[in-house]
């Protein structure tokens, strides 16, 4: 079963996302801001899919993203779900690492179809070959 | 008194903030053990529901109600071996890291805050002693400090009851203590001369401006009754009292996530403990 | 080798001797090439208030972020209207790095920011908004309720309202019930919005 944080310093926005991902099967940690995401990483082992809020105390959701593109751990899809629809914010958020831009507030079945797409193209790469290239966009800056 | 309970909700609403407010989280299981203390504290300050007492919480002066509830839903007991996870850590894996950065006869410097009675200190102490291989090689100082003079003075004089002593192993109680009768035991002077036990007020910067160049931090159980301010304020003391690459361990239910990205995360298999950097960021 | 017991180290360390130094030499470490000086500067400037605008200026240029700590931890303590000036006009940065930061000491200076709150919910700036109402989550002023059900009575933007709601579930009372089936009614269309007022609802009726 695929394994998703959540990071999101609302409780109610990870209520939400917790019982949509549950609902469809998934398997929801959660995460208050991206130290405590390190964390659950760090208790839990490497998720199969991250979904990321930008604004959140301590350390944010680019500095979280930066993060993780540091560790070394299989690489899993990571989507930012934030507020800021403008260009600027989806450059920075690619260029910190994510793989998909979503903004809030959240559609249900859209992010259902997101964590299945990205979940599926992972099983997929993993299936495929025994350590495939990543794309380019999983390198980020640091 | 009316019979009052708590609902689910309100105690989903206190778990939430109460997380917020010291990191500590209650699984619903504990339903029983918070929702007894909140009724406790409620009756304490007079509040003739959950909403009013919850509006003392947030809204009251914080140091003060929130502090006396967090006092009553943590375990505060002290005793030797407490959360032993953590000094197994020690020898184990931290400083296995650790004399891989020091010149060699260089000093390994050990600070444990709060000292309390002087369990946590005295605990470390024999784990080296008796579980560490580089003790042979390296030598060791541990330093432990508290606000409180009148605890340091029993700290100093290292006598404890069977209840402090239950999880010391029987061959590490007639090796490192001396009974008194009564039931009290007194750890020996060679322990008692070598722990140094000092006074500091973490909040003052003049008492902590010299703790410098120590390898590993212990600050199990005091980060959580503090308020923010000085929380984040304590973080950078230990920030600065830390060597580079030297480790900070908080206690089971704290988490630096929840009071300074200064340091790193590092998951060993004991435990996960903080670290602060080994060379200064580009 | 073994347990030791040593004596104080022979050199005194920088924070001990920058306790007693003057403002003008503290100023000038504060650009000093070497991070950990500029850290210790920064600390040590707490206790000189007037360098708050040398503070502030240094905080938004600093690459070094354990010299932000530090430069932010000394602003907090100066406290003043002037330092929660600077805070508050940080929340509109492009970079969530300050941003983030200015709200943690934000959260530190209510008495100064309970006068601008109302002035903020009405920012022209959609994340500015949202940033207040988070903040009012943390600050320990009893005038919150009501602020929050204003802007979910009021606020055109989706984002800025469910931050509201989300809010008010812990700190509403029956006086937001309506408000909050109203916002529902108003964000018909969006999934979440009647989740998290569904929720609050929940969470102050405490059924």
């Amino acid at each position: 079963m695929s394994r998703i944080l959540v990071v999101d310093d609302a409780a109610t926005v990870r209520l939400y996302q917790r019982q949509l991902l549950e609902q469809a099967g998934f398997l929801v940690d959660e995460a208050i801001n991206g130290l405590e995401a390190q964390e659950q990483i760090a208790r839990h082992g490497g998720y199969d899919l991250y979904l990321v809020d930008v604004n959140m105390p301590l350390q944010d959701g680019y500095g979280f993203l930066r993060a993780l593109r540091a560790m070394p751990i299989s690489p899993a899809p990571a989507v930012v779900i934030s507020t800021e629809a403008a260009a600027i914010d989806r450059e920075r958020a690619y260029a910190a690492g994510a793989n998909f831009y979503l903004v809030k507030p959240i559609r249900p079945d859209l992010l259902l179809q997101v964590c299945q797409r990205f979940l599926a193209a992972s099983l997929g790469l993993a299936n495929a070959s025994q350590r495939a290239v990543q794309p380019s966009n999983h390198g980020g800056e640091q | 008194m009316a019979h009052i309970s708590i609902t689910l909700d309100e105690f989903l609403k206190f778990r939430e903030f109460f997380y917020r407010k010291t990191g500590i989280r209650f699984e619903e299981s504990k339903r029983y053990f918070v929702d007894k203390r909140l009724i406790e504290r409620m009756e304490a300050t007079h509040s003739g529901s959950f909403r009013e007492y919850f509006s003392l919480l947030r809204f009251g002066n914080a140091t003060d109600e929130l502090q006396i509830l967090t006092n009553v839903m943590t375990v505060n007991e002290t005793y030797f071996f407490r959360e032993d996870y953590q000094f197994k850590c020690l020898v184990d894996s931290m400083l296995a890291d650790v004399v891989k950065r020091k010149p060699k006869g260089s000093t390994i410097r050990i600070w444990s805050i709060p000292s309390s009675s002087g369990e946590e200190a005295y605990s470390i102490a024999i784990y080296l002693l008796e579980y560490w291989r580089g003790i042979a090689q390296w030598d060791v100082e541990i330093i432990s400090s508290d606000i409180d003079t009148h605890i340091l003075q029993k700290a100093k004089q290292g006598i404890y009851n069977k209840r402090s002593l239950q999880h010391v192993p029987e061959a590490l109680l007639r090796k490192y203590f001396q009974a008194l009768g009564d039931g009290q035991y007194q750890i020996c002077q060679d322990l008692r001369d070598v722990v140094n036990f000092t006074r500091v007020n973490l909040s003052d910067v003049a008492d902590t401006c010299s703790y410098r160049h120590f390898d590993v931090i212990f600050c199990r159980n005091l980060l959580i009754y503090f308020d923010d301010l000085s929380r984040l304020k304590a973080a950078e003391v230990f920030f600065d009292a830390l060597e580079p690459g030297g480790f900070i361990c908080l206690g089971h239910s704290e988490s630096m996530s929840r009071i300074s990205s200064l340091f790193r995360i590092r998951h060993f298999p004991q435990a996960i403990v903080y670290q602060k950097q080994e060379t200064p960021v580009p | 080798m073994a347990l030791i017991k040593s004596s104080a180290h022979a050199d005194t360390p920088l924070a001990c001797t920058l306790l007693s130094q003057d403002t003008a030499t503290l100023v000038q470490m504060l650009t000093d090439d070497d991070w950990t000086i500029r850290r210790q500067a920064a600390f040590a400037l707490a206790q000189h208030p007037e360098t708050t605008a040398i503070l502030a200026d240094r905080w938004q240029h600093e690459p070094e972020p354990q010299v932000r700590h530090a430069i932010v931890t000394s602003m907090v303590q100066i406290a003043t209207a002037e330092v929660a000036d600077i805070f508050l006009q940080a929340l509109a940065c492009d970079d969530p790095q300050w941003r983030n930061q200015a709200i943690i000491a934000l959260q530190q200076l209510p008495q100064w920011v309970e006068p601008q709150l109302d002035r903020l919910l009405c920012d022209h700036d959609i994340d500015v908004r949202i940033m207040t109402v988070t903040l009012l989550a943390s600050l320990p002023i009893t005038a919150v309720e009501h602020r929050l059900i204003r802007v979910i009575e009021q606020d055109q933007h989706v984002n800025v309202c469910a931050a509201a709601i989300d809010i008010l579930g812990e700190v509403g009372s029956e006086q937001a019930i309506a408000a909050l089936q109203a916002v529902s009614q108003r964000f018909e269309h969006e999934p979440f919005i009647a989740f998290a007022a569904e929720l609050a609802l929940k969470r102050i009726r405490g059924d």
